[in-house]
């Protein structure tokens, strides 16, 4: 069953066409990866499915409603989590406070059903190994442990829908594997997840389905070992097909 | 003894006025420069309506309507400006309006003020003035470190690092905004309604430029966002302005000197805070 969406999506800022005519549908559970080169709009398409750009065409469907029109904070309280590629971690603020930030920022309903917010935020830093670093800032955490903290924060909100952007980016491989394991344990909650990602075996890992993407079109979409095999996307990522 | 329950009177009743101004400007980020023109329609429309019906409930409620309405005129136009055209616009806001009391003389008597503004019965002496101020200012104080240290607060920390992050969690934006720039007009509010009856009048100079360059200079050197740090700098501060009368000096000289002064304090502040005084722009 299709929990998102896409249906003719185009964005058109000044002259610049960003995408054109993007359809795409995202099943309940299924994980699907998001590869293209650099510009091809990957992260826009996610901007503009969060509602921080309106598309200039084309509607989009969330659970069946149409999201198309409603505001970014809406999306992510109807169900829409986003992981960032710089890092949407807040610095000025302590581990425990990102956490309960998040939270503190769900539907009414859902906070008093899951009680405890302060416990919930220590148990969110637990899962990832942070709980000894909970009053520190922020900002003084390294690159992988802001990106864990980022995705656990996302995780614990209770979303339906992750977009998460370079997750993986400057991250050891260790962390890497366990990025990997948690988008994997969102999964087995019945979770939907699309993931921006230029680490091609982290993709053929993680992902169900993998979409290609070049010049803000969908340019190929199928299996990550159908994918990967295949031409169009060697010649989108190396100019030419290496093997000729 | 009563110049220093005078001091004391000034100093709590600028409390919540500068406090609400920290709020917004120290912990939101939110670069709006026209606290004094929230200030000013707080008090005119109070004291406007308590001299012609002799009523101070009417005059509050009528004060508050007006507040509230003000706030959440500023509170718009920071949801639809970028940071340095909410600037630029609530200083001509404060500026529009101050030309309005000054001009509008049929009503306001222009820079003549209102005068023999009438006192509530328990307010007679600078002493209950002093009590009255502190008790509220304390009060207010601690319900801004609540505000600060709670969730509301970290919402608008959220929204003061970055905005896209902030509304991808789901916080609504034009909700905290709108609910700050209110409690930053109830605080001029509460300013104001104590202020003008220990004056006994209402004077379009107090909502002068000097008077706004004060609020920055306390929020500033205080620590952007702190609640402690903005009120050790506003009793500082004040007990500075004030300390400055009985130079030897002509009025001619110490004005001016006055402001100098203040404006030195207030370069050397933002100088030395410049890495977190101002919102730092992040992309996605």
């Amino acid at each position: 069953m299709s929990i998102l969406s896409l249906s003719h999506i185009s964005l058109t800022i000044g002259e610049h066409r960003i995408l054109s005519d993007v359809s795409c549908s995202v099943d309940q559970g299924e994980i699907v990866g998001l590869i293209g080169p650099n510009g091809s709009g990957k992260t826009t398409l996610f901007n503009v499915i969060s509602g921080f750009l309106a598309p200039t065409h084309g509607t989009m469907h969330l659970q069946g409603s149409d999201i198309t029109n409603i505001s970014s904070s809406r999306r992510a309280q109807m169900g829409i989590g986003r992981v960032f590629q710089n890092f949407g971690i807040f610095r000025e603020m302590t581990l425990e406070e990102n956490v309960l930030v998040a939270l503190e920022a769900l539907p009414k309903a859902d906070r008093m059903q899951r009680g405890n917010l302060r416990k919930i935020a220590g148990e969110t830093l637990e899962m990832v190994g942070l709980a000894s670093h909970a009053k520190q800032k922020a900002g003084s955490l390294s690159g992988g442990q802001m990106r864990l903290l980022e995705i656990a924060r996302t995780l614990m909100s209770g979303k339906e829908v992750f977009l998460l952007d370079e997750p993986t980016a400057g991250v050891s491989p260790k962390m890497t594997q366990q990025v990997a394991d948690l988008i994997l344990q969102l999964q087995k909650q019945g979770k939907t997840v699309l993931v921006v990602e230029h680490d091609l075996p982290f993709i053929s890992h993680v992902c169900d389905r993998v979409i290609v993407m070049d010049t803000g079109k969908v340019a190929l979409t199928g299996k990550p070992e159908d994918v990967k095999k295949s031409k169009e996307l060697r010649e989108l990522y190396f100019g030419a097909d290496p093997t000729t | 003894m009563n110049f220093l329950l005078h001091i004391i009177a000034t100093i709590a009743m600028g409390a919540p006025n500068i406090l609400g101004f920290n709020m917004l400007f120290g912990r939101g980020k939110i670069l709006h420069f026209g606290p004094l023109g929230v200030s000013i329609v707080a008090a005119y429309a109070t004291f406007l309506v308590v001299m012609a019906t002799g009523s101070y409930p009417l005059g509050i409620v009528c004060g508050l309507a007006a507040t509230c309405s003000i706030s959440a005129f500023f509170a718009w136009l920071s949801l639809r400006l970028d940071a340095d055209g909410l600037g630029v616009m609530s200083i001509a806001m404060h500026l529009g309006l101050l030309a309005v009391v000054l001009n509008w003389s049929s009503l306001t008597r222009g820079a003549l003020g209102i005068p023999r503004v009438p006192r509530l019965p328990f307010l007679d002496s600078t002493g209950d003035f002093a009590l009255l101020g502190t008790c509220v200012a304390a009060l207010w104080a601690w319900m801004l470190w609540q505000v600060d240290r709670g969730t509301f607060g970290r919402k608008l920390i959220a929204l003061s690092e970055h905005e896209w992050h902030a509304k991808s969690l789901g916080i609504d934006r034009s909700r905290v905004h709108m609910l700050a720039f209110m409690i930053a007009g109830i605080g001029s509010l509460l300013g104001v309604l104590q202020y003008h009856q220990y004056l006994y009048l209402v004077h379009p100079s107090d909502f002068g430029f000097p008077a706004f360059i004060f609020f920055v200079t306390v929020v500033v050197a205080g620590g952007p966002g702190s609640v402690r740090g903005c009120v050790v700098s506003l009793i500082l501060l004040s007990l500075l302005r004030e300390g400055l009368r009985f130079v030897p000096m002509s009025p001619d000289v110490l004005g001016p000197l006055r402001l100098i002064l203040f404006g030195a304090i207030l370069f050397v502040a933002v100088w030395l805070r410049r890495d977190t005084l101002f919102p730092k722009q992040r992309t996605v």
